[in-house]
């Protein structure tokens, strides 16, 4: 699992590539935490190569909403593939990202 | 290049104070706008704005140059440190008012409610301004509570004429008073408004508490006191429970457009789906989350899955299901793919063949 993080200004882009499953969402996790405290700004979560999201991933997408929801920010949900939009469907959170 | 106006002695002494105590003041100004947001807060009063400066040096001079000799020193000038609150609702003006009496020392005499000093035929700048002081500081602050407005009123009429006393034809006196007059009365309706919709949200909550739900019209707060009772609560644990997944709280109101879209006018109507289809959404959910170690659902799982079953027993189709997800989600060619998805796992269900 690969995750690049690029900022500009006040808008950090999370590229991610690969699965994110339960083993890497921890990894990925401790690397997000920075962004995750300083979430005053746009956090758009780039989707177009990840290939599988589980609960963990979720939980970490979840974290960042609502840290940015406390501070002032938003996130950004982008180039979800079906499969990965079928789990967002299935688990009920597709109306709470804002998907682009 | 800025030009400055050069003052008498006394007055330049008056600046020079200014200038020496410009951080206190400043630090002043941090303090009491604190003070006045966190009370705001705390008795969970939402205001329009709530506004500070510290009167510029150029301003300053301008007021010392029209009327110097009548400050012997900094301390006279009031509104050295202003502050405006600017609220939604007329009566708010009051309670912005108690908080501001709690929190500071107002200087009753020099502190004028422009409310009462109008006359009954005459209608116009109608604020209230507090002066106030602090023990730990010198000087003493401005504090304007108006409403939207006034606030409106007294920037629009700025530049009339009407304020500086300047002669204004009668006719667009006239004008200017109606208009006046009508600000003061929408704001006592919008006021009016307030108070009648408390009351309609009590009796509502009321009714939605014994249970009469068929007298209770659907609507943006019928649906919040509904929401309230956890009519979800129940298929949410059951689906959770396929997968002992945690459920995740999110926002139930977007439903709200959707069971207005099938004709529901009654919180009844929306309960009768919720007991039709429990047992088809929850069927749904199996389905797709059976066979996967998902183990975390939004609490908008239910209600989604009951408005799919729904749809899908009336026949809705395609179109039908998409427009749902268009709704809730925002419109996307790809609630396209969900909606051909949904139908195609529904020929497996069940419920669909009964």
């Amino acid at each position: 699992m690969e995750v690049k993080i690029e900022k500009n200004e006040d808008i950090t882009t999370v590229k991610f590539k690969g699965r994110l499953d339960t083993p890497a969402s921890q990894e990925v996790a401790a690397t997000l935490l920075p962004i995750q405290e300083n979430a005053a700004g746009t956090i758009i979560l780039d989707c177009e190569e990840l290939e599988y999201i589980s609960s963990s991933g979720l939980r970490i997408f979840l974290s960042l909403r609502k840290a940015a929801a406390t501070k002032g920010g938003k996130v950004i949900v982008k180039s979800i593939n079906a499969s990965i939009r079928n789990v967002f469907m299935m688990t009920g959170f597709l109306n709470l990202f804002e998907i682009a | 290049m800025t030009k400055t106006t050069k003052l008498d002695p006394h007055c330049e002494a008056i600046v020079l104070e200014y200038k020496d105590n410009l951080p206190l003041l400043q630090k002043m100004e941090t303090e009491v706008l604190g003070k006045l947001k966190g009370m705001l807060s705390e008795i969970g009063l939402l205001v329009a704005a709530v506004e500070s400066r510290v009167k510029t040096e150029s301003s300053l001079r301008g007021k010392l140059e029209l009327k110097g000799s009548k400050y012997h020193s900094l301390k006279d000038i009031t509104d050295i440190l202003g502050l405006r609150v600017i609220t939604f609702y007329i009566d708010d003006v009051d309670k912005v008012a108690s908080a501001v009496e709690r929190l500071f020392t107002v200087d009753w005499e020099n502190s004028v409610d422009k409310r009462k000093i109008l006359e009954i035929d005459s209608f116009g700048y109608l604020s209230l301004h507090y002066i106030c002081s602090m023990p730990e500081y010198p000087y003493r602050f401005e504090i304007q509570m108006r409403t939207l407005l006034q606030h409106a009123w007294a920037n629009l009429n700025h530049d009339t004429g009407y304020k500086s006393g300047v002669e204004v034809p009668r006719q667009y006196l006239r004008s200017i008073n109606r208009l006046a007059g009508m600000l003061e009365l929408i704001d006592d309706e919008f006021s009016k408004i307030r108070v009648e919709l408390t009351d309609y949200r009590r009796r509502v909550q009321a009714l939605v508490a014994s249970g009469n739900l068929d007298e209770v019209p659907l609507d943006g707060e019928t649906f919040r006191s509904y929401l309230e009772l956890g009519p979800f609560n129940r298929l949410n644990k059951r689906i959770a429970s396929v997968n002992q997944a945690e459920i995740h709280e999110v926002p139930l109101m977007p439903f709200l457009p959707i069971f207005k879209g099938f004709g529901c006018k009654t919180l009844g109507d929306v309960s009768r789906i919720v007991k039709e289809y429990s047992e088809g959404a929850f069927q749904i959910a199996t389905y797709q989350i059976g066979l996967t170690d998902l183990d975390i659902v939004a609490s908008s799982i239910g209600p989604q899955d009951l408005c799919i079953a729904y749809l899908l027993k009336q026949g809705s189709g395609k179109a039908g299901i998409r427009l749902m997800f268009d709704v809730l989600n925002g419109q996307s060619e790809s609630n396209d793919s969900l909606a051909e998805l949904l139908l195609e796992q529904a020929k497996d269900l069940p419920f669909m063949n009964q």
